[in-house]
């Protein structure tokens, strides 16, 4: 990871990809660090439906009581690149993201024909 | 701080806060620029800047302080 | 065998290409102004294949689908509510559909309607949970070919192939301006009804599409839907041919099979229902998937109609409470080609939230490199973009003023 990169339009909002290309979530919004005078940092991506309400006024509170309201924080030191996507360094349960596919699955399985 | 109006000390006004530059290196991103104005918004858009010019920009070691809706920067501050 | 390949995805394309609303606005256009609006639906279909083709592209280089750019581009904010509305739509268009294959099963066997909505909501629950997509595509995409039967009888009712051709050139003759400009917007909102890029898009990132395959995408935009929309000439040809002498208004499912069974007897009237069946029941899958695609999108969960079930736990629970609720809505005995007519409308006002970020990603050099929007794309895509903007801010003006095409 080298070079500049425009926080808004290049990290945000873009899908998040744990170690094992798993589809995570996305980049709700950004935490940063410092202010006038010093170095202001990237210094975690935040997820999860918590987030939203920051975001989207009246509609995003709606959508943050419908999702329950969790969020996660993944710190910088767990990003490996960003490209097209971001990418993490850990799996997503290390993380605490994808917890939602996590929960429904076992209830799926019983269905027969689920792994068709 | 995306959102935010850039003035100078003494009130002038150079635009609204559209984007932040960051540098990758080691470690944690650091913000370099704060991108300002209009073309940051169409490059927002993928519009594209004109063959290799990037968009208006403060540095952002010239912000003196923040103060509600305004980033205060340095008399003399000019875009890059 | 490549070639092979290729030419039965293009067929299952062209079976794919109408679906309910196409079915209902292209022969209703038919009955009310004969071929005048055939050039329309030329506008409309070179708009559908220049917006899959840069979606396709958009997949390919970039691995973004349809709800993925829209997030990037315009925010949460903005992204949240193109969202719901391009959900309302989707599952407006998912009931109609679900309608009108109980529709032709009921022509089909005589059983009662509300059996049948039950039966067909069984059935595409079992398809679409035991089957392999592939399989999907193909079944619903060649049954779908059976409509060819149109093109048939639009032959055998010898329309007055000087005013056929005439159609395809821009002129309006008529006393009511206002539901021609409603027929025109309703022909362009079903040609580029959104879920199919959706669907389209999202196929491309789950096939893991390169830009080896750009050529591939352009053939199947181009062929897939061009020879989709030689479907949709048809049956306003059997429109114009049939119901417009005869003076007859489609109203229902089963008067639009007429078409066939006028010229060509039983057999017409068959393969017409196994056609419309067939298409329309493809067509309910792929606005199902739409919902989910756009949800798990939006939201950055795993996704896709590859995947087991239990690779994408959150992505089917909701296709299948969207296959619930559009049961539901089915069983209020809402008349299915009411709400398409509705549901091509309200898409056409949420046609620029679809395809304007498509237009913006295609266009960031950062993401699409060397594969970024030429010269054509761009020309055309703003076109539309143009044609877009218009038919979103005309169609519920018009709606309200033309009583919903009844005057």
């Amino acid at each position: 990871m080298t070079g500049s990169i425009d926080l808004g339009l290049n990290v945000l909002d873009h899908q998040l990809l744990d170690s094992e290309n798993r589809r995570c979530g996305k980049v709700d919004d950004l935490a940063l660090e410092g202010g006038p005078g010093e170095a202001l940092e990237l210094v975690a991506i935040l997820c999860g439906p918590g987030v939203w309400r920051a975001r989207a006024g009246l509609i995003g509170r709606a959508a943050a009581w419908l999702g329950g309201g969790g969020r996660v924080r993944i710190p910088w030191e767990d990003v490996a690149g960003v490209g097209s996507h971001v990418k993490l360094r850990k799996r997503a349960e290390e993380l605490g993201l994808g917890r939602g596919d996590d929960r429904l699955r076992p209830y799926l399985e019983k269905i027969p024909g689920a792994d068709r | 701080m995306v959102g935010r109006i850039v003035e100078t000390e003494s009130g002038r006004r150079i635009g609204r806060c559209t984007d932040m530059r960051a540098d990758l290196g080691r470690g944690r991103p650091k913000v370099t620029e704060l991108v300002v104005g209009r073309r940051g918004r169409l490059e927002h858009f993928g519009i594209g800047t004109p063959r290799g010019q990037t968009p208006d920009a403060v540095p952002w070691e010239a912000v003196v302080r923040i103060e509600g809706n305004r980033i205060v920067v340095r008399d003399g501050t000019e875009v890059v | 065998m490549k070639i092979f390949q290729v030419a039965l995805g293009i067929l299952a394309a062209i079976g794919g290409f109408v679906d309910i609303g196409d079915l209902v606005f292209n022969v209703s256009a038919g009955a009310t102004f004969g071929y005048q609006l055939l050039w329309v639906v030329v506008i409309g279909v070179v708009g559908i294949v220049v917006y899959s083709e840069m979606c396709g592209r958009v997949a390919a280089v970039s691995g973004k689908a349809v709800f993925d750019a829209v997030r990037e581009r315009v925010g949460f904010k903005a992204g949240l509510a193109a969202l719901v509305s391009s959900q309302v739509v989707n599952l407006m268009t998912l009931t109609a559909e679900i309608g009108g294959v109980a529709i032709c099963l009921q022509l089909l066997s005589g059983l009662p309607y509300r059996w049948l909505i039950v039966i067909a909501g069984v059935a595409l629950l079992v398809v679409v949970w035991v089957t392999a997509f592939e399989w999907i595509e193909r079944i619903f995409g060649y049954g779908g070919l059976c409509l060819l039967v149109f093109a048939v009888a639009a032959v055998k009712l010898h329309p007055a192939w000087g005013s056929v051709g005439h159609g395809f050139v821009p002129h309006m003759s008529t006393q009511s301006p206002l539901l021609y400009a409603y027929f025109a917007v309703g022909l362009l909102g079903a040609a580029m009804t959104p879920y199919e890029v959706y669907f389209y898009s999202s196929g491309g990132v789950e096939e893991r599409w390169g830009p080896k395959d750009l050529k591939l995408n352009k053939v199947n935009a181009m062929i897939g839907y061009g020879l989709g929309g030689f479907l949709s000439f048809a049956l306003m040809i059997t429109g114009g041919a049939l119901f417009l002498e005869k003076g007859i208004q489609p109203e229902f499912l089963g008067t639009i099979t007429l078409g066939a069974e006028v010229p060509l007897g039983q057999i017409g009237l068959l393969l017409a229902l196994v056609g419309i069946l067939f298409a329309v029941s493809g067509a309910a899958i792929d606005t199902l998937f739409s919902g989910a695609y756009n949800l798990a999108q939006f939201l950055g969960w795993e996704w896709g109609r590859y995947r087991h079930p239990r690779g994408a736990p959150r992505f089917t629970v909701t296709w299948a409470v969207l296959l619930v609720l559009a049961l539901g809505l089915v069983m209020t005995g809402v008349d299915p080609v009411q709400l398409t007519e509705y549901a091509v409308i309200f898409s056409a006002v949420a046609l620029p939230l679809t395809y304007v970020p498509i237009f913006l990603v295609a266009n960031d050099r950062t993401y699409m490199r060397e594969y970024t929007n030429g010269r054509l794309a761009n020309v055309l895509g703003l076109l539309y973009l143009v044609v877009i903007v218009i038919i979103a801010l005309t169609a519920i003006p018009l709606m309200i003023l033309t009583n919903v095409g009844q005057n």
